[in-house]
């Protein structure tokens, strides 16, 4: 079986990759998309964390669960919101979106 | 879980509930002011049940939550500042020309979070009652949909907390793949006998990014400017106390107790001490040349947070008092402060820079006099709840030795006077005459309803109670 140090690795460098996507998009929606892939990252370490370590407790699946569900709605929300960006400002670019600043 | 331990939860349950009912209500009969009442009612029967909760404590509830002496004294904090945010909401929405009485239901959800978050005992329920909190406010800020500056910091606030939220799982995602477990008391069991475990101690940091970024500590306080002055005036009083102080809460349930275990200068507490110093110095730096109160407002928390922090670090059973203590006076002057700025304010026109303000004194004396005392206390100036939080705070640092914490909160709080002063003097200025020919509209854009006025006054009342009687809230507060 792979190692459990290379699962983690890659769940980080997962991770990394949607923190990097938050960071240099501009675009509200890839944005939202680095924030679900961040998510899914934590998910991927549970399931491993499970399946190597703790196989006889189920915590880890229920957790999982629980994450999906809640991603869902929070994209659902999110998504609302950035479309009500979309008809106040005519753009999801947020470099172009900054009334405020100080 | 039985039905005996049912009662305890009856403050948690009895707004939740409410939320569905007002959903169901909301069906049938569209009425902002009936939404208002709903939501209302269902934070006294909320404050009334917690009776039941405190006549038996310190026990857990299922393995999600523990509903001890801490989490019934937050829940109290919580759904006062939810009953009085309403309140504000209902004058200051009454000119929005869109559907308003959502925004109750999503208060209601809002604040169930912060007290699922102030009384977790498990990871699930920490990021359930996270999320509740977070999705809530994303809508809440974003409330006034024709407000482009409100959708902005919407904007702002889903994609940072989302991220922040990401930050609190792959935290728990490595702690439960070090420890095996999900529950806080073991997550304690395993910080104590290995203090140096890597991946626990780079899942425990992370779960602080996402904390941190609740409590706007720096370096994570980006957001909070630009939220708090885009925020609709309710909304800001929200984030300013409930999402802070459950935030707080839970960072105390979850870490105080390793803080205290472990040598004074573990890992943890380091990292703490540099938040804590860190948010006191540039919270206090970057409100001295602020001229908008939302954003000065929003410094002072970054600042407050920073105090609190220290109370924190020194733990021991003074910490047990200061923090809750601490919140309490803060939360008080806090909804005072924004509760005056409600009242003049309407979706559409907010009064913001502190140069609106010039002059309230002359027109509105009463709501004058309660926004000083307000600033005064978050100064910390003697005889406002305010100086005894600060002072239990600094009571706490020094008992536990932390002199570096207590000699810069001392320091920052004399920078901290010289802004609250700024806007205390702007306040009894006379109205501009020779450069401006009308000095800004200082209007009342509706009358103060007797609610409203019922509300700042028990404000008032507190914030002087809390700072002259402590008492009876140090006899609540002995731990048990």
């Amino acid at each position: 079986m792979v190692p459990f140090a290379w699962i983690i690795l890659v769940s980080i460098l997962l991770f990394a990759l949607g923190a990097i996507a938050l960071i240099t998009r501009r675009n509200a929606v890839a944005a939202l998309m680095g924030v679900e892939l961040m998510l899914n990252a934590a998910n991927l370490n549970f399931v491993a964390a499970w399946r190597y370590y703790y196989p006889d407790h189920l915590d880890a699946q229920v957790a999982v669960l629980l994450v999906i569900t809640i991603a869902a709605a929070e994209a659902a929300v999110g998504l609302a919101i950035i479309l009500n960006l979309y008809r106040r400002f005519g753009t999801v670019d947020l470099d172009q979106i900054r009334l405020m600043r100080g | 879980m039985t039905w005996a331990d049912l009662p305890a939860l009856y403050p948690m349950l009895i707004p939740a509930a409410t939320a569905v009912l007002l959903l169901l209500t909301l069906t049938v009969r569209r009425d902002a002011r009936l939404a208002a009442g709903v939501a209302m009612a269902g934070f006294i029967a909320g404050l009334l049940a917690l009776a039941a909760s405190a006549a038996e404590l310190s026990h857990p509830v299922t393995m999600l939550l523990t509903v001890d002496r801490f989490a019934v004294v937050f829940w109290g904090i919580l759904l006062f500042a939810g009953l009085l945010v309403s309140v504000f909401a209902v004058g200051y929405f009454r000119t929005l020309r869109e559907p308003r009485e959502e925004f109750y239901l999503l208060w209601l959800l809002a604040v169930v979070g912060a007290m699922v978050m102030a009384a977790s005992a498990h990871f699930a329920a920490f990021f359930l009652g996270l999320e509740l909190l977070s999705v809530s406010l994303y809508v809440l800020i974003a409330y006034p949909r024709m407000q482009s500056r409100a959708v902005e910091a919407g904007v702002k606030y889903l994609i940072l907390a989302g991220a922040s939220s990401a930050f609190v799982l792959f935290g728990m995602a490595l702690t439960y793949a070090a420890t095996g477990t999900l529950t806080f008391a073991e997550l304690f069991t395993h910080l104590t006998l290995f203090p140096g475990d890597v991946l626990l101690l780079g899942g425990v940091v992370m779960i602080l990014v996402g904390v941190g970024f609740k409590l706007a500590l720096v370096p994570f306080h980006f957001w909070t400017p630009d939220v708090y002055e885009g925020a609709p005036l309710p909304v800001t009083a929200a984030v300013a106390t409930v999402s802070k102080g459950a935030a707080f809460a839970l960072l105390t349930r979850l870490l105080l107790g390793v803080i205290q275990a472990q040598p004074g200068h573990s890992t943890l507490a380091v990292i703490f001490t540099l938040l804590a110093l860190a948010s006191m110095i540039v919270g206090n730096l970057l409100a001295l040349a602020q001229g908008n109160l939302k954003r000065l407002l929003a410094y002072s928390s970054i600042a407050n947070m920073g105090y609190a922090l220290t109370a924190f670090i020194a733990g021991g059973d003074a910490a047990r008092v200061a923090i809750p203590y601490f919140f309490a006076g803060y939360i008080v002057a806090v909804l005072a402060a924004f509760g005056v700025m409600t009242q003049l304010s309407t979706p559409e026109h907010e009064l913001q820079e502190v140069e609106d303000y010039r002059g309230l004194a002359w027109r509105y004396p009463w709501s004058a006099a309660l926004l000083t005392v307000a600033l005064l206390s978050l100064a910390g100036i003697p005889l406002t709840a305010g100086f005894l939080g600060k002072f239990f705070v600094l009571t706490a640092g020094m008992a536990a030795g932390r002199w570096t914490l207590v000699v810069t909160l001392v320091l920052t709080s004399g920078l901290g006077l010289y802004y609250y002063l700024r806007v205390i003097t702007a306040l009894y200025q006379a109205p501009l005459e020779g450069e401006q020919p009308t000095p800004p509209p200082l209007h009342l854009p509706h009358r103060l309803s007797v609610l409203t006025g019922l509300a700042l006054a028990v404000l008032a009342a507190l914030l002087l109670l809390l700072g002259v009687y402590p008492s009876p809230v140090l006899h609540l507060l002995a731990w048990p």
